[in-house]
């Protein structure tokens, strides 16, 4: 799918199993997007369901939701939630007292096509599962990430959804591994990166470490990206950049041992992979 | 219209399907045996005609299942059938968890077969891949049918009514897979490792002996 100009892309988020990190990824990379420069709309879909506003830290300043917009009782504009330390960041929050199916993938549709008027990049938050709300989700996008944590039962579902989205004529699918512990995969213990790109043959846009720093800065509703400090959340930036068209190498996954890391220190320097 | 005759030939009801198509045959069927209920309850029936010839094998059990609707008894013994055209499938994607494939003639897939997905054949099943998946080959009876893969690791495999699922003890990591095939024989299914020199061709084998 070719890239319009005057048009901005709409990137749905998706992986079919819950708990894998969708709505963290749509979160960090929309952030990291947005500090970069770009204008961002994320759009929460997980109607009944809504996580998003309180991973971004903008739950007390929802005001509408899609379900009103496109009901007309507000207007999309009115809906849009700005992010104030992030000036290129909207959101539009989902609703909590309807649910899936008083939206259609026809009405997202439209709601997508007046955002990417405006913005750079829509990133659309899938919910779990295959159902209406999946439909909605995917009706929009114009290309995918299919987030997954390297375990059976979330390959199986990825594998799943990847078919789907096949059906449903998208020939941009991208995985993101999520949660990958390098010890674990290293003694054997957890699919390696090989392994999972080998059976869902797509192509891999990014591998996120497992980092307790994700935890805390959810809870405290800011995004994992304003940590230097964090691997998880260089990853998140990485895969940022690669949306944005970068050619960036993929993160060396390190051991979270203290020698690991005085060595780690050392290969910095070094050119990677 | 569907053209269908119906004459009494030896104590038996015989549909002679002349021209038409599935539903065409089916709504005409309804439309005379509804007219006319007791006429044909408890009848034997027999399937004849070159309309056959262009049904699939999904058509004519919907027809049969009709008979049997109206309380008749079906005595073909085996239908005659000639395919003019193929039906095989020629897939060139990998088959994903949860896809279902389906063809009246062999399936032949130039990629993966996912595990939790399904091949279905009225013949041969060919995988230039990894199987996972469940494949049943020879679904309308076929028992000639085969399965082949370049790395056959299935959940399952069913050869016209016989079913073989994966033992605990498959090796599914091995290191280097050779291309094997599954087959049937007296009611089970035995894997083989394919060997170009030896005939795949059960039916030629069986002409041999």
């Amino acid at each position: 799918m070719e890239k319009n100009q005057s048009k901005g892309e709409a990137i749905v988020v998706t992986s079919g199993k819950g708990g894998v990190g969708k709505t963290t990824t749509v979160a960090n990379l929309s952030t990291s997007l947005a500090e970069m420069g770009y204008k961002v709309a994320v759009m929460d879909l997980d109607i009944g369901l809504k996580k998003l506003d309180l991973i971004l830290g903008l739950e007390n300043r929802v005001i509408y939701d899609i379900v009103q917009v496109i009901e007309g009782e507000c207007t999309l504009k009115q809906a849009l939630v700005k992010d104030k330390r992030f000036p290129g960041l909207s959101m539009l929050p989902a609703a909590q007292t309807r649910n899936k199916d008083d939206i259609t993938p026809e009405q997202v549709q439209q709601v997508c096509e007046s955002l990417k008027e405006e913005f750079d990049y829509v990133f659309l938050d899938c919910p779990a599962g295959i159902e209406q709300g999946f439909k909605n989700a995917i009706a929009a996008a114009d290309k995918a990430i299919v987030v997954t944590n390297p375990e059976i039962s979330a390959v199986r579902d990825a594998d799943r959804i990847i078919g789907m989205l096949e059906s449903a004529q998208y020939n941009d699918i991208n995985l993101l591994v999520n949660r990958v512990q390098n010890d674990m995969v290293k003694s054997g213990n957890m699919m390696s990166i090989e392994d999972l790109t080998e059976h869902l043959c797509i192509n891999l846009l990014g591998i996120v470490p497992e980092d307790k720093n994700v935890l805390i800065s959810t809870n405290k509703g800011e995004p994992i990206i304003l940590n230097q400090r964090s691997q998880a959340a260089q990853a998140f930036n990485n895969i940022a950049h690669r949306i944005s068209g970068e050619d960036v190498p993929f993160l060396q996954l390190e051991d979270v041992s203290f020698w690991s890391k005085l060595r780690g220190l050392g290969r910095s320097f070094l050119p990677t992979r | 219209m569907a053209n269908i005759k119906i004459k009494g030939i030896n104590n038996n009801l015989v549909l002679i399907f002349e021209e038409g198509r599935g539903e065409e045959y089916l709504q005409a069927l309804r439309d005379k045996f509804s007219a006319n209920p007791q006429l044909f309850q408890g009848s034997p029936v027999i399937f004849k005609g070159k309309g056959l010839n262009s049904l699939s094998f999904e058509d004519i059990s919907q027809l049969q299942q009709l008979c049997l609707e109206y309380g008749m008894i079906l005595n073909n013994i085996e239908l005659n059938i000639n395919r003019s055209y193929s039906k095989d499938l020629f897939i060139h994607r990998n088959v994903r968890s949860g896809q279902k494939i389906h063809s009246e003639g062999s399936v032949i897939i130039w990629g993966d077969v996912h595990e939790s997905s399904e091949i279905i054949s009225g013949a041969d099943i060919i995988v230039l891949g990894k199987l996972e998946g469940i494949a049943h080959a020879g679904f309308y009876g076929n028992t000639r049918s085969i399965v082949f893969a370049l790395n056959l690791c299935p959940g399952q495999i069913r050869i016209a009514n016989t079913l073989s699922s994966a033992s605990a003890e498959q090796d599914k990591k091995a290191k280097d897979p050779v291309p094997e095939f599954a087959y049937l024989e007296d009611n089970s299914i035995y894997i083989k490792a394919y060997n170009a020199k030896e005939n795949l061709d059960r039916n030629q084998n069986l002409n041999w002996q």
